[in-house]
């Protein structure tokens, strides 16, 4: 008979079943605001069921923030900036379309075989993170993008040149096109928190402490006995992965995929800004930056029509060059942090 | 087969031209200042819009508003990239090149909401109309003349580079800049002045291909794609460097343009550029030492 016992003790619930002994912070500061955040993108959307205009902008600051976040991973994980992340969205995306138009695979079919596709390419290009040092690493990782989207022009028979692919099945199909929009978002607010908990969880563990001796010394790291270049190639791999994935929803969900959308400097830019406007690394700052940066381009052309495109990267960059540490740095100002990552770009 | 030869060398004499042109001021800011110019783009955007700005909207001759663009490039260059930005986040590399992006964009989309892509534009710089035949094939004299510019400008900055005061400053700030600044060179000023030489050449290089290039808002970021290559191949802020790797990357364009599939060149330069990578991280040259 195995023994389970559940304990109340410092702070935290300690469970033992047999020799195991599971434990879980229940201080509030902890879980008390990341829980209201949650209970508000669950619960507010419904007031929105008539405006698919807003549940599709909810959607988009969700598909941002799936990004964003294995992309703040991975700055920490490998300890350099990479400026192509849109590379694998472009091949999650195609892979998805092409596997859905072709094969006629709707989106669970063709979801383990986006992620086997987005391993191997991931892991093929995770080189790079040992071969390329500092400054080249992350002149190499923006023109990948670029290249990769002249391909797209290039063999336009395959990938549909300049307009992409089209024919996609649907995410789903309720027969409700307001219930579609809304079922949709928690789809898509789903797989933003899957994301959030999963790289969460990894920077509490002990591969989150790996990551951050990386990011802070390679060297001293390579030093104490860590196998830097692994965990380099082990972070790039599946943060990459992950990156697909939202290729892959994004496929579904509008129904196709074009790289001029997703492929161009201009949505990478976007991407970078959520995570350096966000947080700088910070996981949570990702999810503000998302929403913020989704919720300004969105109302100021809502506002002030064309002269938006101008505005738009003009206040990013004034709260990138007044923010030192982001929408997140202004949440959390007077709370004591254990470790702040430095996201840098020339590291040897 | 000798025709296919001539062809090559032909091309890769003018195409290699042209990328030292485009590529020659981000090799000079990556040298001296050693920073990675992200909004090296946008010095094309605003070189090819100021001109049409002056021309349609102040009814400025060619010439006079080639120089009055001139001046908008240097106060937007120092007021806007430099002083607010390069020199404040110079040592704080994410945030400088994210800003250098977002100005280049800004700019971009400033050029946009003015003069929409679709209404076009046209810089009458063509200096002899026509084309040339050597051979089996026909250039045009206006690239012949791009090529001819590219080779002068190339000269004059080594002759600035080896046989002036500054020039040897600068050539000390990129070896050694704390040594430099012991022997009194004037870092803020050189780091200026070099912002300032480094949008000669592009800007002489797209006012010349106006009239066989593309000019759109967005013209910017193939031009910074190409920059970014010759520049990593021929090793980060080296001229001599930039000299062999433009000529290189004309050499593979002509090569895989001419034999291959003219749409593959881009990634035939890229693949180049990664193998040299792998082999010689530092480039052809000796990286982040301008001579």
């Amino acid at each position: 008979m195995v023994k389970v016992k559940l304990e109340h003790k410092r702070g935290r619930l300690v469970l033992h079943i047999g020799d195991l002994k599971l434990e879980c912070t229940i201080e509030p500061r902890r879980w008390r605001n990341p829980l209201l955040a949650v209970a508000v993108l669950v619960l507010l959307p419904p007031l929105f069921f008539h405006r698919p205009d807003i549940l599709t902008l909810l959607t988009t600051a969700n598909i941002y923030a799936c990004v964003a976040i294995p992309v703040a991973w991975q700055m920490i994980g490998i300890g350099r900036m990479n400026f192509g992340p849109q590379i694998f969205i472009g091949i999650g995306g195609f892979a998805a379309a092409l596997l859905s138009i072709h094969l006629g695979l709707g989106p669970l079919q063709s979801l383990p075989l986006v992620i086997i596709i987005g391993l191997i390419s991931g892991f093929i290009l995770s080189p790079l993170t040992i071969v390329a040092k500092g400054l080249y690493y992350s002149i190499i990782t923006l023109v990948l993008p670029l290249v990769f989207m002249q391909l797209t022009y290039v063999y336009s028979n395959i990938f549909g040149g300049e307009y992409g692919l089209s024919g996609v099945q649907q995410l789903i199909s309720l027969g409700s096109m307001k219930l579609n929009f809304l079922v949709t978002f928690y789809l898509s607010l789903l797989m933003m928190l899957v994301f959030m908990f999963v790289v969460n969880s990894i920077f509490r563990s002990r591969m989150g402490l790996f990551a951050a001796a990386i990011n802070d010394d390679e060297d001293v790291a390579n030093a104490l006995g860590l196998n830097v270049n692994w965990w380099k190639i082990v972070c790039y791999t599946i943060t990459s992965m992950m990156v697909s994935l939202t290729g892959w929803f994004i496929a579904y969900n509008v129904g196709g995929f074009s790289g001029e959308t997703y492929l161009p400097l201009s949505f990478m830019l976007k991407i970078l800004l959520i995570v350096m406007i966000g947080g700088r690394g910070e996981i949570y700052g990702t999810l503000i930056g998302a929403y913020f940066v989704s919720f300004l381009e969105t109302g100021l052309r809502a506002a002030f029509g064309s002269i938006s495109h101008v505005l738009f990267p003009l206040i990013l960059l004034i709260l990138l060059l007044t923010l030192r540490e982001g929408l997140y740095g202004l949440y959390s100002k007077h709370r004591y942090r254990e470790y702040y990552p430095t996201v840098r770009v020339r590291k040897r | 087969m000798f025709e296919l030869i001539q062809i090559i060398v032909i091309y890769t004499f003018i195409m290699g031209s042209l990328y030292l042109l485009i590529s020659l001021g981000f090799s000079v800011v990556c040298g001296v200042l050693r920073i990675f110019h992200l909004g090296y783009g946008l010095i094309f955007v605003v070189a090819v819009y100021a001109t049409w700005m002056l021309m349609k909207e102040f009814g400025l001759g060619l010439v006079p508003a080639i120089a009055g663009m001139f001046v908008i490039q240097c106060v937007f260059t120092l007021g806007v990239i430099y002083y607010p930005i390069v020199r404040k986040y110079s040592e704080r590399e994410e945030i400088l090149l994210t800003a250098l992006l977002l100005v280049a964009l800004l700019v971009e989309e400033a050029a946009n909401y003015k003069y929409p892509a679709l209404a076009g534009l046209y810089i009458p710089t063509t200096i002899i109309p026509g084309a040339l035949k050597i051979g089996a094939t026909t250039i045009s004299h206006q690239m012949l003349i791009a090529a001819g510019i590219a080779m002068l400008v190339t000269v004059l900055f080594v002759i600035y580079l080896l046989k002036t005061r500054w020039g040897m400053v600068m050539r000390a700030m990129s070896q050694d800049i704390n040594a430099a600044q012991l022997m009194g060179a004037d870092v803020g000023r050189t780091y200026a002045f070099a912002m300032i030489l480094s949008i000669i050449p592009p800007t002489l290089a797209i006012l010349v291909m106006a009239p066989f290039w593309s000019t759109d808002p967005k013209l910017g970021w193939p031009l910074l794609e190409i920059a970014i290559l010759v520049s990593v191949l021929g090793g980060l802020g080296n001229i001599k460097g930039t000299l062999l790797a433009s000529y290189i990357v004309g050499f593979v364009v002509a090569v895989v343009g001419n034999l291959i599939d003219p749409r593959l060149t881009t990634l035939a330069m890229l693949i180049v550029v990664v193998i040299v990578l792998v082999f010689k991280p530092e480039g052809i040259g000796r990286s982040e030492s301008l001579w």
